[in-house]
């Protein structure tokens, strides 16, 4: 027999405006829908319901009852994101879930209280009810960690399971078959409070859900039509839609519309950190990291600024999103005060890496990718990562790719001896020179002198005092060349309509140091300096 | 006057020393590595048995001097006898002057990640070439590049890849100061904790002297002298270079040393096993040095 939860949020409204801004859960908040005199409070917290403050009074009555009373307004952003933390915290007990809106969810979870361990110390052997209930604590759980006070009902229809998560003494599990009898005793209201027929139903002198259930179903058709015929099913616990379940969603997202305008950054860096916070514990439950976080900024008055981050490596690390964001809205500012953000986040799958006994230690995967971030974020892009060599000739061909390290041997390794290699140093970009030639034997060119033409940097002389350091001279490279040697020539892409062909020489000068010199069509360069 | 009598000892008890400035308690008497409790079950145990029985504040002191006595080596012989096997592990160690530096550190790069360790180079000048790296042996794979712009900058990279894990991290001046303000010696006392804590080797590459008294070790680097192959109007193929390096502190050895390395062309090596002169350069690859100590250094 399939079984279904509901997960219920109580006032839904206002516990996704207090998951964010949870300061205000021990005040006495209103939420209000409404503007000016059409403002009403459509949820309150305890504190404020214990003062008279109740739904459907005017924001005026409200203040009047309680002027201490902190009225926000419905934020529909908040609510979205809200719905979606209960939907991915309902993912994480079954792959199929219905979205039923407004805080409620459906799942199916049938045989998955198979998977949860006897956490309550039940000395007798577990039955299928007891497993159920250790599933929905733990479902409770699990919504209390997405600071959403929800409730827990499970039955074998949506509607048995929606009535029982809706009882105040949460989780509530109906025995298998016995759906009829849980309802039976219920006010007619459970059914479908906001329907009419309901009503109607009463006038006929029906009270509760059983007085309906034993009436002829035929009967009830005829006088209430289709609907009266829904009722009628769900009075006896049949579910007359199954269960729909949503596909996955790509994508995360968190947000919120602000009371008054930020115009600093400070102040909004803080509350994006609270739904960055949300955002990670979110992809956390799922197994997921962020690669791309997307972010909008609703402006005042009007107007959204839509901005991209990309990340090196998935992480879930809120100080380094926040970091980039801060680096991102302090290069570009947003240009006019911001009145409302969300917050997308792109999932990947967080690397992960098996640690070794006896090699050498891994770095860790978090680790590096937020170090890799905040690298990128202050160095920019390109110029962290691992090189790359690319196909060709051309000696100054590099590349430069994301940084993954394979895993590290199981055993330490004894290292190899070098081969004692001269490196050179690569000037990035070549730097143009003037060249002097003399005749060599055969077609051969020698190089007699170099001078760059625009200065460049080369070692200053070594300071007196230690731990001193001055700033290279501006010295030009150049001098007379005292042993030339080449030239060797390359060419590539000989096939295109402007191959690069290039004669390089090896000269030492006179006065010190090596280069690397090459002549491209009528020009030359020095591209490398022989390490000195 | 009773009242001034008063007042005046009411001042007096005010002036007087509070609680806290009492002599504190005796110090705890702290363990030794060998308790009683461990002696007492020492002396119970068979001696074959209690050999091997080790307390945890033993393993921890084995475990540091461990840690202190690891090295990394470069893979060049004559230096890592300078150096005492190698780089020290959790220790910065310094070159600098306006030798082959460079071939140094893409020795050192080879030799860690050909074991399987990650490293990081943070490359100030900008002049890393990957083509030659590999030839030389560095597993490109297990390689961070960064390129810092500024002094600030190259210190903050080295800072934030040690503490991240990797196992080596070589800061590369270039042949000159990267431009920005030169940061504060604390920065460098910062650095070497950081080694330290996480284990990590920190080779710090530059012109002139940097790290002051943080590093384990200086090498000093003595400008080259290039050799070449071919003499007269023969044409020139560039045989390598040949640089005097000196240890100028230590921590643990004594300072002084001297000795010479010689590094190829790549381009000498492949010329020469065409033309059967490369391996006669490969023989004498480290092999022409020798290691000087002060005192030989009077005698001749």
């Amino acid at each position: 027999m399939t079984r279904l939860a509901c997960f219920y949020v109580p006032m839904f409204v206002l516990a996704a405006r207090l998951r964010s801004e949870p300061d205000l859960l021990n005040e006495a908040v209103g939420i209000v829908e409404g503007n000016g005199s059409n403002a009403h409070i459509v949820a309150a917290t305890r504190r404020a319901r214990k003062k008279g403050i109740q739904p459907g009074l005017s924001l005026s009555q409200a203040r009047s009852l309680l002027p201490k009373l902190i009225a926000r307004g419905r934020d529909a952003e908040c609510e979205r994101t809200a719905q979606e933390a209960l939907l991915e915290v309902a993912e994480t007990f079954s792959p199929r879930v219905e979205d039923a809106g407004e805080g409620v969810v459906f799942l199916d979870v049938t045989g998955m209280e198979r998977h949860f361990a006897d956490d309550f110390g039940s000395a007798d052997a577990p039955s299928a009810s007891d497993a159920e209930l250790r599933l929905a604590r733990a479902a409770l759980r699990a919504c209390d960690a997405v600071s959403l006070p929800a409730r827990v009902g499970i039955a074998a229809s949506k509607l048995a399971a929606r009535v029982a998560a809706e009882l105040p003494k949460s989780p509530t599990v109906v025995a298998a078959g016995e759906e009829a009898t849980f309802l039976a005793p219920l006010p007619l209201t459970r059914l479908s409070p906001e329907l009419e027929a309901a009503a109607m139903l009463q006038r006929f002198g029906l009270i509760s859900i059983g007085d309906l259930a034993k009436l002829p179903e035929s009967e009830i058709a005829s006088r209430l039509g289709e609907v009266g015929r829904e009722l009628h099913w769900a009075a006896r616990g049949i579910d007359p839609r199954p269960l729909m379940p949503r596909p996955l969603p790509p994508e995360f997202r968190e947000g919120m519309e602000l009371e008054w305008p930020l115009v600093a950054l400070e102040p909004f860096l803080f509350i994006a950190n609270a739904a960055l916070d949300r955002l990670s514990k979110r992809m956390e439950i799922q197994g997921f990291a962020c690669k791309r976080l997307e972010f909008t900024l609703t402006l005042d008055p009007e107007g959204y600024d839509a901005r991209g981050i990309d990340l090196p490596a998935p992480t879930r690390d809120v100080k380094t999103m926040l970091t980039l964001m801060r680096l991102d809205l302090e290069k570009t500012p947003p240009g006019a005060p911001v009145v409302g953000f969300s917050f997308v986040a792109h999932p990947d799958r967080p690397r992960r890496a098996q640690l070794s006994l006896f090699g050498p230690s891994a770095v860790s995967p978090e680790k590096l990718a937020t170090t890799i971030a905040k690298l990128v974020s202050i160095l920019g892009d390109g110029r962290v990562g691992m090189p790359m060599t690319v196909d060709g000739h051309l000696p100054e061909r590099y590349a430069i790719n994301v940084f993954s390290p394979p895993p590290p041997p199981d055993m330490k390794r004894t290292p190899a001896r070098a081969r004692g290699l001269l490196a050179v140093r690569t000037f990035r970009p070549p730097i143009p020179i003037e060249v002097t030639t003399r005749e060599a034997d055969g077609d051969d060119v020698q190089i007699a002198s170099i001078r760059s033409i625009a200065d460049s940097e080369t070692p200053s002389p070594m300071p007196n005092s230690r731990n001193r350091v001055e700033a290279g001279a501006k010295v030009e490279i150049g001098g007379t060349v005292r042993i030339c040697s080449g030239p060797w020539r390359i060419e590539e892409g000989w096939w295109s309509d402007r191959p690069d062909i290039r004669e390089y020489w090896d000269v030492e000068l006179e006065r010190g140091g090596v280069y690397r010199v090459f002549r491209g069509g009528a020009e030359w360069f020095v591209d490398a300096r022989y390490e000195m | 006057m009773a009242v001034l009598a008063r007042r005046l000892a009411t001042q007096f008890q005010l002036l007087e020393a509070p609680s806290i400035l009492k002599p504190a308690s005796s110090p705890q008497i702290v363990e030794s590595g060998e308790g009683e409790a461990i002696r007492n079950l020492r002396a119970t145990l068979e001696a074959s048995i209690a050999s091997k029985l080790t307390s945890g504040s033993e393993l921890v002191r084995a475990v540091a001097r461990q840690r202190r006595e690891e090295v990394l080596p470069t893979t060049i012989p004559l230096l890592d006898a300078l150096l005492g096997g190698g780089l020290a592990r959790g220790k910065m160690t310094e070159i600098a002057g306006r030798g082959t530096r460079f071939s140094i550190v893409i020795a050192t790069l080879a030799a860690a990640t050909s074991i399987g360790e990650a490293a990081a180079l943070i490359d100030a000048s900008d002049s890393f070439d990957p083509q030659l790296a590999e030839s030389a042996g560095v597993d490109l794979r297990r390689l961070l590049w960064v390129r810092p712009q500024t002094m600030k900058e190259t210190v903050t990279a080295a800072e934030m890849t040690g503490a991240t894990g990797f196992q080596l991290v070589i800061i590369d001046m270039g042949s000159r100061r990267p431009p920005g303000r030169r940061v504060p010696d604390a920065a460098w006392v910062r650095l070497a904790r950081v080694a330290e804590s996480h284990g990590a080797t920190i080779l710090v590459s530059a012109p002139y002297a940097l790290t002051g008294t943080t590093s384990e070790a200086m090498i000093l680097a003595h400008a080259p002298r290039p050799r070449w192959l071919g003499r007269g109007n023969a044409p020139r193929v560039l045989a390598g270079v040949e640089t005097k390096l000196k240890l100028e502190k230590h921590r643990r050895l004594r300072p002084g040393q001297t000795t010479t390395v010689f590094f190829q062309c790549e381009e000498a090596i492949r010329g020469g096993r065409e033309s059967g002169v490369g391996s006669r350069i490969s023989e004498d690859v480290f092999s022409d040095a020798r290691l000087a100590t002060p005192d030989t250094r009077k005698a001749s």
